[in-house]
C-alpha cells in the first residue's frame, strides 16, 4: 500500500495519473518513463518503485554464489566504453587468453565454496576455435554435472554463428547439447542505432542481440537482459531500450531480469568526456525500470559497478536481486571499479537484512534455495528497517 | 554497600585513585601490587588494579578503557647489574609484580639469555646484582637506579613489538561491578589524571626527588588509555608468555557496562509521528525513538524531504572549500572507534610545524579555499599559549582565512591542561582568532555509550558545556553524530534532543552532521553501519532538529550517490570539498571529490549548487 506521504509528493510532483495506473497494473508508455525519469523527486519515485517491487516479492531479496569465467579479453570488436578488451594476447598489450585446461580449471578449483553457477563471458577471439568454446562448457560440465552453466553472450554467440558459419540455432543447439544452461545479458549496451554507431559500431546489432535472445527463448533457454548507462544516451533512448525489451519479453517471457550496469570510465576511449554516470542517476534508473518493465519479474544491482552502499540503497529503488558472490571479477575493476573481488555471503546478508529485507539463496533459474529469515537473521538486523 | 578495592602505593597508580579517595561507591585500601591478585583471589576486596600477568586462567572481569602502561620507556621498570646481560648467571626477581617477572624472563630469552631466577625482595637483590648476578626493580624504587647496566623493560618491548606494554589494569570479581561503578572508575580517573602535576609535587615531598621529573614520568611515560593499540600490546604480551610456558592461555573478558535503564514509553502510531514530523510540528523523545526504530527508510525520506523543502524552498545546495587540518595526531584518550590517534613515542606521531601548517594553508587558498578545519589529538603538552601563538600567526599570515578550529573535547583538554576556567580560555582562543568551531567529538552525546567507547572523552553534559559557553561568545558551530557504534535507537534520539534543547538555548548551531563509524583500523566491531542506516538517521534528524537550519550530507563516509540520496530526504548542503582528509581515511574510507566533481553531483540530483562560508552565507561563484 501507497503511504499518504507518497500520495501527497507523487500529486505535488504532477505524477498522480502514473501513480494511477501503476496502482491499477497497466502499463506505462515511453513518455510517461521519461517523465519519471525527469521528475527529479526520488523517495517518491522510489517508494512507487518499491510498492511494485514488494507486490512481486515482499521483502525477498535474491543473491546467488557464483564465479566468473572471463576466458580472453581478446577482442576483435573495438567498443569505446570498454577497459577489459586487448587486440592480442601478446604480453605488451596485457591480453590472455587461458588455455582449455586453464579455463577449466579455473571453474572446477572452486568446487569446495558452495557455488552454484559459473558466469562464462569473453572477448572475441580472432583465432579460438569452435571447440574451445563447446569443449570448455562439456568438459565443466562433465565434471560438475549440478553446476549451471551461464555463457557467451549474445554478442559473442552471434560472432560465433558468423565466424564458423553456423546458423544462431546450430550455435545454441551445439552449446546447449554440451551442457549450457542459461546465458547471460551483456552486450545490449544502448540498442539506439545512434549510439551503437557511435560505442560499438563493430559488434552485433540491436536487432542482432534480440535476435540472439529471440532464438535462445524458443530453444527453451532462459537470458537475462542488461542497459550500458550514463555515456552517450539520452533518457529517451534508455527509455527505448527498455521498450524493446519489453517488446520481446511479451512475445517469448524467456528473460528473467534486468540489470542496469553503469559506465566506468576508467581507461577506455570515452571516459575522459564522460565521467560515471552518479549514484542518484542509478537509483532512479532502477526505479524507472522496475516500474516500466512490467512484465520483468526481477531488477538486478551488480554491486561490483555499484559499489556495497548504493547496492544496499538500491534496494529501496525497485531492486531485489544483488547478484552474487561474485568470485573473480575481471571486467569492471580494469575499467576502474574499486569494489571488493568477492563479497562473502555474510557480508551480502548484512547488506540485505540491514536494508530491512530478507535475503534468498537463488540458483541461476531464481528457484529459491534457502530462505535466511531465521532468529540470527532478525537480531542481526535489530531495528533498522 | 560500596565495593573495597586496594589501591597500589606505586606513583603511577595514583592519578587512577586519587579522584575515588571521597567516592560514594568505592572504598580505597592501599597495598602492593603483587598483593593485590591475592587479595581479590580471597575476596578481601571487590577488585583491584591487577597485574596483567595476574589474569590469565582467572575469570576478572577487566574494566574497559582504563590501564596503567607505556609506549616506550617506563622507567620503573628496570632490569639492573653491573655488567651486561649476557653475562648474568643469574637474575634476581622482584616479587611485587608478576607482569614485569615475566616480561623479564620474556625479555631476555628473547636475547638467547636463559640465566637463573630467584625470587628476592627488590632492594637485597640491588645490593647482590654485581658480576654475573642482574635484578629485576621495579615501582618507585627503580628511579634512579644506580647501576652500569640498566634495561628499560618498557623500551625494550618497544623495540620488539613495536608496541605499547600494559602493566596493569582494573578488573573485578564477575559479576559485582554495576554500570555506575565503571562510570564511577572512569570518573576518578578523569579527576586523577588532572591532578597529575600535584601528585608529583606531592610525591616529591613525600619521597624526594624533582617534582618536574615526575610530573615528565606521569604525564609522558605512563599511558593511563586501554585503546585499540594498548590491548593489542596486552594481548601480544599475554600470548607471547602463554607461548614461552610462563602463564596460561588467557581469555579477556570486560565488564559490561551498558545501562538497561530505560525511560518508561508511551505507545506512539508511526504514521502519526510521521505526519507531525512532516508537518514541521516538534517530534517527542518518544515520537523520534519509535521512527529511529520502525519508519521504513522512504517514509522518513518523504518526510524530511518536505521540511527541507520547507526550510530551503529555493532548491539551492551549498557546499564550502575548506581543507582539513589535523594538527597532531597524538591523542591520550584512546578512543576505541578512531584508527588515527598514535601514542607519543610511536614512530608515526606527529605535529605539524609552522612551515608544513604554511604549505597546507597556501594551497588551500591557491584552490580557492576560504576555510581551515583544524582538530587534532588531545596532546598531553600542547597548552593553551601553543594554540594562541598558532592561531596570532595563521591569523596575522592568512587573514582571509576562517579558523574553524578546536572541538569541545579539545577546547576542554586545553582548559584542564592549562588550569584556566572554560570562559577564559575561549576568550583566549577567541582574542587570538579562533572563528567557529566544529562539532567533532560529539560521537554519540550518552554518556552509556561514550563510557564504552571513550571513556576518557569528556562527557556528554561537558561536550555540550562547552558549546554553550562558545556559543554565548558569539562563535557558531556545528554538530554532529557518529553512529553506529552498537548504541540503540534511544541513545540517538537522546543525542538529537540534547542537541535541540541547547540549540533552543543559544541558536548557535549553524549545521548538524551525521556519518556511520568506520571500523578499519580499529578495535570496535560496527552495528548497523550501512548506507540504509545512514540515509535514516540522516532523514530522522531533518525531522527532529527542527530548530537546526542546515544538514550536511556525508558524502566522504559514504559515496557521492548515497550523498545525493541524502539531498532527497532531509540534507541541503553538500559539506566541504575535501582537500585533504586524514580521520576517516585511516579507517579505511577514501572518497574524494573536487569542486566540479561536487557540483556535478549536486546538479546531477537536481539542485543548483553554490559555495557558501561557515555561517552559511553564500560566497563567490560557482565552479
Amino acid at each position: 500500500m501507497l503511504s499518504p506521504l507518497a500520495h501527497r509528493a507523487l500529486e505535488r510532483d504532477g505524477l498522480g495519473p502514473i501513480r494511477d495506473k501503476v496502482l491499477a497494473g497497466e502499463r506505462l508508455s515511453e513518455a510517461e518513463a521519461v517523465a519519471l525519469f525527469e521528475a527529479r523527486d526520488l523517495p517518491a519515485l522510489g517508494a512507487l518503485a518499491n510498492h511494485v517491487r514488494e507486490r512481486r516479492h515482499g521483502d525477498l531479496t535474491f543473491y546467488n554464489r557464483n564465479v566468473h569465467l572471463n576466458p580472453t579479453n581478446v577482442c576483435v570488436a573495438t567498443c569505446k566504453f570498454c577497459s577489459f578488451a586487448r587486440p592480442d594476447d601478446k604480453h605488451a598489450s596485457e591480453g590472455y587468453t587461458m588455455s582449455l585446461d586453464q579455463a577449466v580449471h579455473h571453474v572446477l578449483s572452486k568446487r569446495e565454496l558452495g557455488i552454484t553457477e559459473v558466469h562464462i563471458v569473453s572477448g572475441l577471439h580472432p583465432d579460438l576455435p569452435w571447440d574451445y568454446y563447446v569443449e570448455t562448457v562439456r568438459r565443466i560440465r562433465q565434471a560438475w554435472p549440478e553446476l549451471h552453466i551461464k555463457g557467451y553472450t549474445a554478442v559473442e554467440l552471434h560472432f560465433f554463428a558468423e565466424k564458423f558459419g553456423k546458423t544462431l540455432e546450430q550455435v545454441l543447439r551445439e552449446l546447449i547439447d554440451a551442457g549450457l544452461t542459461t546465458i547471460p545479458g551483456g552486450g545490449a549496451e544502448i540498442f539506439a542505432s545512434r549510439v551503437r554507431r557511435k560505442i560499438c559500431d563493430d559488434k552485433a546489432t540491436a536487432e542482432q542481440w534480440l535476435e540472439v535472445h529471440r532464438t535462445a527463448h524458443r530453444l527453451g533457454l532462459k537470458s537475462n537482459a542488461t542497459m550500458l548507462y550514463g555515456h552517450i544516451e539520452t533518457l529517451a533512448e534508455r527509455v527505448d531500450h527498455m521498450a524493446r525489451l519489453r517488446a520481446l519479453q511479451d512475445e517469448t517471457g524467456g528473460f528473467q531480469v534486468f540489470i542496469p550496469l553503469a559506465f566506468h570510465p576508467e581507461h577506455n576511449m570515452i571516459g575522459k568526456a564522460f565521467p560515471k554516470p552518479t549514484g542518484y542517476d542509478g537509483l532512479r534508473t532502477y526505479a524507472v525500470s522496475r516500474l516500466f518493465l512490467d512484465n520483468f519479474d526481477h531488477v538486478k544491482a551488480y554491486w561490483i559497478s555499484l559499489g556495497e552502499r548504493l547496492a544496499q540503497a538500491s534496494l529501496s529503488f525497485g531492486v531485489d536481486d544483488v547478484d552474487g558472490t561474485v568470485l573473480e571479477e575481471r571486467i569492471y575493476h580494469m575499467a576502474g571499479a574499486t569494489t571488493p573481488q568477492a563479497l562473502s555471503e555474510a557480508q551480502l546478508h548484512r547488506m540485505i537484512r540491514f536494508a530491512g529485507r530478507v535475503p534468498a539463496e537463488r540458483d541461476s533459474l531464481y528457484n529459491v534455495l534457502r530462505v535466511h529469515d531465521g532468529p540470527a537473521a532478525v537480531s542481526a538486523a535489530g531495528g533498522a528497517r | 554497600m560500596k565495593l573495597r578495592a586496594p589501591a597500589v602505593t606505586f606513583l603511577n597508580a595514583r592519578p587512577l585513585t586519587a579522584g575515588l579517595v571521597d567516592s560514594p561507591r568505592i572504598d580505597l585500601v592501599l597495598a602492593e601490587p603483587s598483593t593485590c591478585a591475592s587479595m581479590l583471589e580471597a575476596g578481601d576486596v571487590d577488585l583491584a588494579l591487577l597485574p596483567v600477568g595476574a589474569l590469565p586462567g582467572r575469570d576478572w572481569e577487566i574494566v574497559p578503557g582504563l590501564a596503567i602502561g607505556a609506549d616506550g620507556p617506563v622507567e620503573t621498570v628496570v632490569l639492573a647489574g653491573e655488567e651486561p646481560p649476557e653475562a648474568w648467571e643469574e637474575v634476581f626477581l622482584d616479587t611485587a609484580s608478576r607482569t614485569s617477572q615475566i616480561l623479564a624472563q620474556l625479555l631476555l630469552r628473547e636475547r638467547g639469555l636463559t640465566p637463573r631466577f630467584t625470587h628476592m625482595p627488590a632492594l637485597e637483590g640491588l645490593s647482590r646484582a654485581v658480576g654475573p648476578r642482574g635484578a629485576l626493580v621495579i615501582g618507585d624504587r627503580a628511579f634512579g637506579v644506580k647501576k652500569k647496566v640498566v634495561l628499560d623493560l618498557g623500551r625494550e618491548w618497544n623495540r620488539l613489538t613495536r608496541l605499547p606494554m600494559v602493566f596493569a589494569v582494573w578488573a573485578a570479581r564477575p559479576g559485582v561491578l554495576a554500570p555506575e561503578d565503571v562510570q564511577e572508575l572512569v570518573r576518578g580517573a578523569q579527576v586523577g589524571l588532572g591532578m597529575r602535576t600535584e601528585l608529583a609535587q606531592q610525591y616529591a615531598r613525600e619521597t624526594g626527588g624533582d617534582p618536574e621529573h615526575y610530573r615528565r614520568y606521569l604525564t609522558q611515560r605512563i599511558r593511563y588509555g586501554l585503546g585499540p593499540h594498548e590491548l593489542e600490546g596486552m594481548e601480544a604480551f599475554l600470548s607471547r608468555a602463554a607461548d614461552a610456558g610462563l602463564a596460561p592461555r588467557a581469555t579477556l573478558r570486560f565488564a559490561d557496562d551498558v545501562v538497561r535503564s530505560r525511560r518508561i514509553r508511551r505507545l506512539v502510531s508511526v504514521d502519526t509521528a510521521l505526519q507531525k514530523g512532516a508537518d514541521g510540528e516538534r517530534l517527542d523523545a518518544d515520537e523520534a525513538e519509535a521512527l529511529d526504530e520502525k519508519a521504513p527508510l522512504l517514509e522518513l525520506g518523504l518526510a524530511a524531504d518536505l521540511r527541507r523543502r520547507a526550510l530551503h524552498p529555493e532548491g539551492v545546495v551549498t557546499y564550502i572549500v575548506s581543507r582539513n587540518v589535523n594538527y597532531t595526531n597524538v591523542c591520550t584518550t584512546a578512543c576505541s572507534f578512531c584508527a588515527f590517534y598514535r601514542p607519543r613515542s610511536h614512530g608515526e606521531a606527529y605535529v605539524l610545524d609552522r612551515g608544513q601548517m604554511a604549505r597546507k594553508i597556501e594551497e588551500t587558498l591557491a584552490l580557492g579555499g576560504i576555510e581551515i578545519l583544524l582538530q587534532g589529538g588531545l596532546h598531553p603538552d600542547l597548552h593553551l599559549e601553543w594554540y594562541e601563538d598558532l592561531f596570532r600567526w595563521v591569523k596575522s599570515t592568512y587573514p582571509a582565512i576562517n579558523l574553524h578550529a578546536l572541538s569541545p573535547e579539545e577546547i576542554w583538554h586545553i582548559a584542564r591542561t592549562s588550569q584556566l576556567p572554560l570562559d577564559a580560555t575561549i576568550e583566549r582562543l577567541v582574542a587570538a582568532g579562533l572563528d567557529s568551531i566544529p562539532g567533532g567529538g560529539a560521537e554519540v552525546l550518552d554518556d552509556e555509550v561514550r563510557r564504552r567507547i571513550a571513556p576518557l572523552k569528556c562527557s556528554t553534559d561537558e561536550w555540550l558545556t562547552v558549546m554553550r559557553a562558545a556559543h554565548r561568545k558569539g562563535l557558531r558551530s556545528t554538530a554532529t553524530l557518529m553512529f553506529g557504534v552498537g548504541e540503540e535507537a534511544r541513545h540517538r534520539v537522546n543525542h538529537l534532543v540534547r542537541l535541540r534543547e541547547l540549540q533552543d538555548e543559544t541558536g548557535g548551531f549553524t549545521a548538524f552532521i551525521c556519518w556511520t563509524f568506520q571500523p578499519e583500523n580499529t578495535r570496535l566491531d560496527p552495528s548497523d553501519n550501512s548506507a540504509h542506516a545512514y540515509l535514516r538517521v540522516n532523514a530522522l534528524s531533518r525531522l527532529v532538529l527542527d530548530n537546526v537550519p542546515n544538514l550536511q550530507a556525508s558524502w566522504v563516509t559514504m559515496g557521492g550517490g548515497v550523498a545525493q540520496a541524502s539531498l532527497h530526504m532531509g540534507a541541503n548542503d553538500f559539506g566541504s570539498v575535501m582537500i585533504e582528509e586524514n580521520v576517516v581515511s585511516a579507517a579505511g574510507t577514501t572518497f574524494q571529490m573536487d569542486a566540479e566533481e561536487v557540483e556535478r553531483h549536486i546538479r546531477d540530483a537536481g539542485f543548483e549548487p553554490a559555495r557558501r562560508n561557515m555561517r552559511y552565507e553564500r560566497v563567490g561563484s560557482a565552479a
